[in-house]
């Protein structure tokens, strides 16, 4: 009965986030920046105005102009504020030609997705801006040169996230996998049996993966911040350091997944070895450690699902900073992280969280998989 | 010259005696049959003869071995050597989960011995050794774990004859398997004692008598007769060898 509740309550909060944060998920969501980006282009003079059809899959709302190849369509951005759209540009467009304003050498083709501002055509010294999608067609229909546009990118990717996400992963495993995994070979098959400071060992390799992770996040700000900003250029939270957090936080996953691994390894295999005149090292390497690869696998996986939800370990040691151009030596924020910066502005944008988690939660669930089948496989061995 | 001496015997597990002053020895390209009943002793001291006992806490081995007249207790031998030319064979067969040739090519390579070319021939003549080879020869690169046991147990035996070895340590090798598997394995043994000298642990008198050319029984850590096996089982000198023989034992 009570787990009946549970899982009602557990799916209630499912089908909410999943319901707000579907909609967004898009590959732009994966693969754009996060920060709007301000174009400002202009087109004075072109020759190939004209004779565009509108193409046939163009929404019904959608306003096209003939004249320019342009489709755009009225929308709302994630603040609810009314925008104008572009959402079709045709591939013969002179838009494709515009240039950058800034640096006319540059040539910046106006592309889908941008929120239209304003638009300054050649012959009018007044500029069309915050309007309607049809009035701005209307304009475009009987003007033959842009002097000034203005549009902006949605942002609100979340590729710098997930970058961010991977090289801390990354960067983690490379440091706590040999660590880890020679650390649980040394226990488990070199250190002798009964030695006390070995079993005290053990017990806080055990303790310490009970540790909540704001305090591994504290220790990366006393400890690993200090040290990166020595070695390298970062001065406060930087990838180094939040790489290094985490693989102090998996260190003990590692360590106790991989004795378990070793332990299932059965005693048979060991003593055949010895048998056929190999040594301690030879047996170890060449047979033990070969067999627990799928427990050492699915020691990997399952701190990669506790590295990608992590939040609070990572706060203070790489920063909540959302950046869409990562540098190693800087502060930007993981996919956890994101969730908490995009819900602490003053605008929280709750779909974007939503999406975040969802993402987050497919791969864990992803990964939860993976052991299942790593395990079974595993069962299958002996 | 024997193979084996053993004088004096004296094995305790934590204090307790399991073999006490055993002498005997194993002659070569003969096989040599330990029996008794259970827990008189019989792998506690087959253990002794490649030194396997030296992966048990607590046990402890006094009096001493001597193969080929040195004594393999000594402190400075060469265990890993030993090892080497003693193989075992154990009771439950124990592939590695790796391929049928990797199984077999496993303790060649552990001596140094990667050259392709040399380990297919040792593989292949370990395997038609161990009569399993024309039944594996098709699927020398699959798991070996996807074997039936009996053919397990012959490979462990290629896996032990790849070494070339000159003794071969069996305990109760056939214990787990069907009687067809079984005697396969018997006739194996019989054919591998022309190269190899063989000590094996059996629970089956039959088994006992039909393989072997030596037999020793054992009684509670006791080694009670040591004789040819003819004479064990023809006209045993020892009451209790007789009872145990002929089944009137407990
Ligand atoms: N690893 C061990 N630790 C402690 N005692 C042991 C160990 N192995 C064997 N013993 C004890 O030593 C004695 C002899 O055991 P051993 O295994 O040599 O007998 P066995 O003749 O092979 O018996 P079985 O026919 O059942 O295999 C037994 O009393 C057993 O309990
Ligand atoms: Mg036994």
């Amino acid at each position: 009965m009570m787990s009946l509740v549970g899982v009602m309550v557990l799916a209630l909060i499912m089908g909410f986030i999943i319901n707000r944060g579907v909609g967004l998920l898009t590959w732009d969501l994966l693969i754009g920046d996060y920060h709007p980006t301000t174009y400002n282009l202009s087109l004075p003079t072109t020759e190939s105005l004209g004779g565009f059809a509108r193409p046939n899959d163009l929404d019904e709302s959608a306003f096209f102009s003939q004249m320019w190849g342009l489709g755009l369509m009225d929308d709302v951005d994630f603040e609810g504020k009314a925008v104008v759209r572009v959402i079709y540009v045709d591939a013969q467009s002179p838009l494709q030609m515009m240039r950058d304003k800034n640096n006319l050498e540059r040539v910046v083709g106006l592309f889908p997705g941008l929120a239209l501002e304003k638009v300054i055509f050649s012959d009018l010294t007044i500029g069309l801006s915050r309007t309607k999608a049809e009035n701005f067609i209307i304009l475009f229909d009987t003007h033959e040169g842009i002097n000034d546009l203005l549009a902006v990118s949605s942002g609100n990717g979340i590729r710098g996230a997930i970058i961010t996400t991977g090289l801390l992963i990354g960067f983690a495993l490379m440091i706590a996998l040999p660590i880890g995994i020679f650390s649980a070979v040394y226990l488990h098959e070199f250190a002798p049996k009964n030695n006390a400071f070995i079993h005290t060992m053990r017990k806080m390799i055990d303790t310490l993966s009970g540790v909540p992770s704001i305090v591994y996040g504290l220790m990366g700000a006393a400890v690993f911040i200090p040290f990166t900003s020595r070695i390298s250029k970062a001065e406060g939270g930087n990838l180094f350091s939040g790489a290094l957090t985490l693989a102090v936080m998996v260190l003990p996953i590692i360590i106790s997944a991989t004795i378990d691994a070793l332990r299932a390894v059965p005693d048979d295999y060991r003593k055949a070895s010895l048998a056929l005149g190999a040594n301690h090292t030879q047996t170890t390497f060449r047979i033990v450690i070969k067999s627990a690869v799928p427990g050492i696998m699915s020691a990997v996986l399952l701190s990669v699902g506790r590295m990608i939800g992590e939040s609070a370990a990572l706060i203070y040691a790489v920063g909540t900073a959302i950046k869409d151009h990562i540098i190693l030596t800087e502060k930007s924020a993981s996919l956890a992280v994101f969730i908490w910066s995009v819900m602490a502005g003053e605008v929280p944008n709750f779909e974007l969280a939503c999406s975040v988690a969802i993402i987050i939660m497919m791969v864990v669930l992803f990964i939860n998989v993976l052991i299942k089948l790593v395990a079974r496989r595993f069962a299958l061995l002996p | 010259m024997n193979t084996f001496d053993v004088r004096e015997l004296v094995l305790t597990y934590d204090g307790k005696a399991a073999l006490q002053h055993v002498s005997m020895n194993i002659i070569p390209k003969q096989v040599t049959a330990l029996i008794g009943p259970s827990g008189c002793g019989k792998s506690s001291l087959l253990r002794c003869l490649n030194r396997m006992n030296d992966l048990i806490d607590g046990c402890n081995v006094e009096g001493e071995i001597l193969f080929h007249g040195e004594n393999i207790y000594a402190k400075n031998y060469n265990v890993y050597e030993l090892r080497t030319k003693v193989g075992m064979v154990f009771q439950k067969p124990s592939p590695f989960p790796m391929s049928i040739f990797d199984n077999v090519a496993y303790g060649p390579r552990c001596q140094g011995i990667n050259d392709k070319k040399t380990l297919e021939n040792i593989v292949k003549k370990a395997l038609v050794d161990a009569a399993l080879y024309d039944e594996v020869k098709e699927r020398l690169k699959e798991s070996a774990m996807a074997l039936s046991g009996g053919q397990q147990q012959r490979l462990s035996i290629a896996r032990t004859i790849a070494m070339q070895p000159e003794v071969i340590l069996m305990d109760e090798p056939t214990s787990a398997l069907d009687p067809i598997a079984t005697g396969k394995i018997e006739e194996l043994i019989f054919d591998l004692k022309k190269h190899y000298t063989i000590v094996i642990v059996t629970h089956n008198m039959q088994q006992a008598a039909r393989i072997s050319d030596y037999t020793a029984f054992f009684l509670m850590g006791n080694l009670v007769e040591f004789n040819t096996t003819e004479q064990i089982f023809r006209q045993p000198t020892q009451a209790k060898t007789e009872e145990y023989i002929t089944g009137r034992f407990g």
